[in-house]
């Protein structure tokens, strides 16, 4: 039947009692929720381990954060003079901290959802008015941007409601419309940072619609210059820690972020007003939020209806012309340095390193923290660290030799992992390759490895000089962090073989999905065990000089030397197991998979 | 119905297309050719309302490109068809004839009518994310249609289509045609554009080679070989540019 000509339409008939606006709104409105039914349907249905796991995951992170709040705000109620200021001052910090955080991410995340995807494309040719479609999208983007906002606020909310001191007028604990207010704020304060990083958005698309990367930059390196001043403000705050003359000193250097003018002040002034069931101030500053809220919003449409799809065309408009350099001194010092390596590999581990210096979200986010770690690490004699007793000194070479592992594991799963799923479509040339399947793994592993070990190896013996430590703690230290590297590395590239998502083409997306997590988490698991085998004895030997009292529970040097050397050879039986079961179950799954 | 006007388009210091007239009549089917980066998608998101001309006019049924009203008359079916993963194919055409405020039965009778003529009855109640190319290309030409659009414009349309389905593609175009829709196509594969073309225009460098019938065109050219040779012959860059006059002044003709 149907290759018979089919009778053409004789001109659809339209609505009409309804407006095509109206039909419009609820078609996108019924968009959205038949995505998201058919969406958890599908999880349900087919993934139920892994929606299981994100639960589990979010109910061990809410309870976490919970019980840290709930012992933070029963420490500072202790202050009874102070708590009031102390709360107000944390929360108006916090919120103003998210403030900046969500107008970053909105911005981000709204740019890439009006002017880079596919159903923008699409919307926009239909009859759809632009700030309804513009509507649309902040909606998608605000709940992808700010659902670990309600993760990190709503448990702070919690434990500061059941920490509220019974006073003269009212009894101990939050009334429970606190609880229900609390989201009603968080919701309206969420409409302010992404409204204006909307509007942020929009603006560049139509300034600077070839230059969104160097504005991200310039804003990144603005925050991070904002963030560090303010750092080291309280930094040199005067007077010995906790003391009052200390705390006098922190707070008025924090005293900026309780100008009235600030949103985060009216949600902290709300908030509080709320947890004492003072009704009228609370309904002054949800007012003074929601209007606020409006407003930016009202401006933010206004400007989409006016300017999205001229900033669209810009944005769209050609190619870039920017010849690419050929990166031959590059290629060819690659090659003599690493002779011993068979020369696919060679070729694809350069192929790896060329997208990783092409690609500024990778370079750019690597440099941002491994320079972040590099700056604290040169200002330790600054801070007075070296000149701290010994058993101060080891804990701190511990703790920054976790920070930069645990730092390595949130790259190596950002951009390790995705690797393979990245290759997506193209996945026969790869398996095409003139190459064995599992050299393409080799060459990807000893990529990861490599960037992974001069980065952190240099950052490690770093802190371990400034920290003034012995030869064989700064030995012990490499040998670890290499340790790290290989086995992160090697979970990394496994996985990402053994867990691909070949349909994803957005590295975040990948990485945030279920083998992302899940590799996120045996990388976690990974740092934790290999730090604290290693790290408990000489803390407890350390610990035994500073303090000779307890050296009941402490470790001679004998004990020491025994302790540290079958932790080494655990630390090495588990770093070699680590990197090569995870390769070994990848190279497995390469090798059998279809093109 | 669709009507360019002078148009050009630039993208920094590249021009991509330049000064290019094309009328489109209600009933006419329209092939549009040229070689790859000749400025034929700049064109067709200039008439879908993607992209804003840097001079001249673009017209869709006397509205403004880009226009609401514009818009509503449009049918587009892109090089790269966009489809919502998570949503079947059934309920996809049923946001578009809410999108499009389509009387709800009548939507329904289209839904369905589309479904037939498409044969996408086995697949139409899965997501769309587990289709063939083949399976969302059927869909996104049903999208494009449910509504009814008085004009059509349709980028590379027989992509991944196999021929059983690119025979009902191409009989769906020759159908809207007679029915009164405008149809723009934009097609490499010459022969079609041969089979079901009322008038062909070749674009090269973002300006208006030649435009006619293909008996037109054979005469301006003086060029009695196929199309294939015909179009080769005049976006070959070292060759004369025999009919590029003849085609503006054609344009120039229709009112």
């Amino acid at each position: 039947m149907s290759l018979v000509l089919p009778e053409p339409a004789a001109g659809a008939g339209r609505a009409t009692v309804e407006t095509y606006d109206a039909r419009a709104v609820r078609a996108l409105r019924w968009l959205r929720w038949r995505r998201f039914r058919n969406t958890l349907g599908g999880m349900v249905a087919d993934s139920r381990l892994r929606a299981a796991m994100i639960t589990f995951c979010s109910a061990v992170f809410w309870t976490g954060l919970f019980l840290l709040f709930l012992g933070s705000f029963h420490f500072i109620a202790g202050y009874i003079d102070l708590a009031n200021t102390l709360v107000e001052y944390l929360f108006s910090m916090f919120f103003l901290s998210l403030l900046a955080m969500l107008l970053f991410s909105n911005g981000i995340i709204v740019h890439a959802a009006l002017f880079r995807s596919p159903e923008s494309t699409y919307l926009l040719t239909t009859p759809v008015s632009t700030d309804r479609i513009f509507a649309h999208k902040l909606v998608e983007a605000v709940t992808f941007s700010s659902w670990a906002f309600f993760l990190l606020g709503s448990p702070m909310l919690v434990a500061y409601g059941l920490t509220i001191q019974a006073t003269p007028t009212s009894e101990a604990g939050a009334p429970l419309a606190f609880y229900l207010l609390s989201i009603v704020f968080l919701l309206v304060f969420i409409v302010i940072p992404a409204s204006l990083g909307a509007i942020v958005a929009l603006v560049v698309a139509n300034v600077f619609p070839k230059r969104e990367k160097s504005v991200l930059a310039l804003a990144i390196v603005s925050g991070l210059a904002a963030a560090g001043y303010v750092g080291w403000r309280l930094w040199s705050a005067p007077g010995e820690t906790l003391s009052g003359d200390w705390l006098g000193g922190v707070l008025d250097r924090l005293a900026f972020c309780q100008n009235p003018l600030w949103p985060s002040r009216w949600m902290s002034a709300g908030l509080m007003a709320a947890a004492r069931g003072e009704w009228r101030p609370t309904a002054y500053y949800l007012m003074l939020l929601s209007s606020h809220a409006g407003l930016a919003y009202l401006v933010a449409a206004v400007l989409a209806r006016d300017l999205y799809r001229r900033g669209y065309g810009r944005v769209q408009g050609g190619r870039s012309s920017r010849k690419r350099r050929g990166f031959r001194l590059m290629d060819a010092a690659f090659h003599r340095l690493f002779f011993f390596l068979p020369n696919p590999i060679r070729l694809l581990i350069l192929k790896d390193l060329r997208t990783f210096l092409r690609d500024s979200t990778q370079w750019s986010q690597f440099l941002i923290f491994f320079g972040l770690l590099a700056f604290y690490f040169l200002n330790i004699p600054r801070l007075g660290y070296g000149a701290q007793s010994p058993y101060w000194r080891n804990l701190v070479s511990f703790l920054n030799l976790s920070v930069t592992a645990l730092i390595l594991s949130t790259f190596t799963s950002r951009f390790i992992f995705p690797q393979l799923s990245l290759e997506g479509r193209n996945f026969w040339a790869l398996g095409l390759l003139p190459a064995r399947r599992d050299q393409i793994l080799w060459g990807k592993f000893a990529f990861s490895a490599g960037i992974s070990l001069i980065s952190t190896e240099f950052l490690v013996v770093l802190s371990d000089l400034m920290l003034r430590l012995n030869p064989w703690m700064i030995v012990l230290h490499v040998g670890m962090i290499a340790v790290l590297c290989l086995g992160l590395s090697g979970i990394s590239v496994g996985l990402g073989a053994r867990l691909p998502n070949l349909r994803e083409s957005d590295p975040s997306k990948i990485a945030a999905g279920f083998g992302g997590t899940f590799n996120l988490l045996v990388s976690l698991v990974f740092i934790f065990t290999v730090v604290t085998a290693l790290a408990v004895p000489c803390h407890l030997y350390f610990a035994g000089q500073d303090f000779p009292e307890s050296a009941r529970v402490v470790l001679s040097r004998g004990d020491l030397r025994f302790w540290l050397t079958a932790a080494v050879l655990a630390s090495l039986a588990l770093g070699a197991a680590a990197t090569i079961i995870p390769l070994r179950i990848g190279i497995k799954a390469f090798n059998r998979m279809e093109f | 119905m669709i009507e360019l006007r002078g148009v050009g388009k630039s993208f920094g210091s590249k021009r991509a297309v330049d000064g290019l007239d094309l009328t489109v009549r209600p009933g006419e089917l329209y092939a549009f050719l040229g070689p790859n980066g000749a400025g034929k998608t700049t064109t067709i998101k200039m008439i879908c309302g993607l992209l804003a001309p840097s001079f001249g006019e673009v017209l869709v049924g006397g509205h403004p490109a880009g226009s609401e009203p514009a818009r509503r008359l449009l049918g587009y079916v892109p090089d790269q068809p966009f489809l919502y993963d998570k949503l079947t194919g059934r309920e996809f055409l049923r946001f578009i004839v809410e999108m499009y405020g389509v009387d709800r039965a009548e939507g329904s009778e289209r839904i369905e009518e589309m479904i037939a003529t498409f044969e996408m009855d086995d697949f139409v109640d899965d997501l769309c994310e587990g289709y063939s190319q083949g399976m969302k290309q059927r869909v996104v030409f049903a999208s494009a249609l449910v509504h009814g659009p008085k004009v059509l414009v349709v980028d590379e349309p027989l992509v991944g289509l196999d021929p059983r389905s690119a025979r009902i593609v191409k009989n769906l175009f020759v159908s809207q045609a007679r029915s009164g829709a405008t149809v723009l196509m934009s097609i490499h594969l010459l022969g079609i554009a041969e089979e079901l073309a009322d008038v062909i225009g070749i674009v090269d460098q973002g300006k208006m080679l030649a435009v006619g019938t293909l008996a037109e065109l054979r005469t301006q050219s003086r060029h009695d070989g196929s199309l294939e040779d015909l179009f080769l012959k005049l976006t070959d860059h070292d060759g004369p540019r025999a009919v590029a006059a003849a085609a503006r002044a054609r344009s120039e003709a229709t009112p």
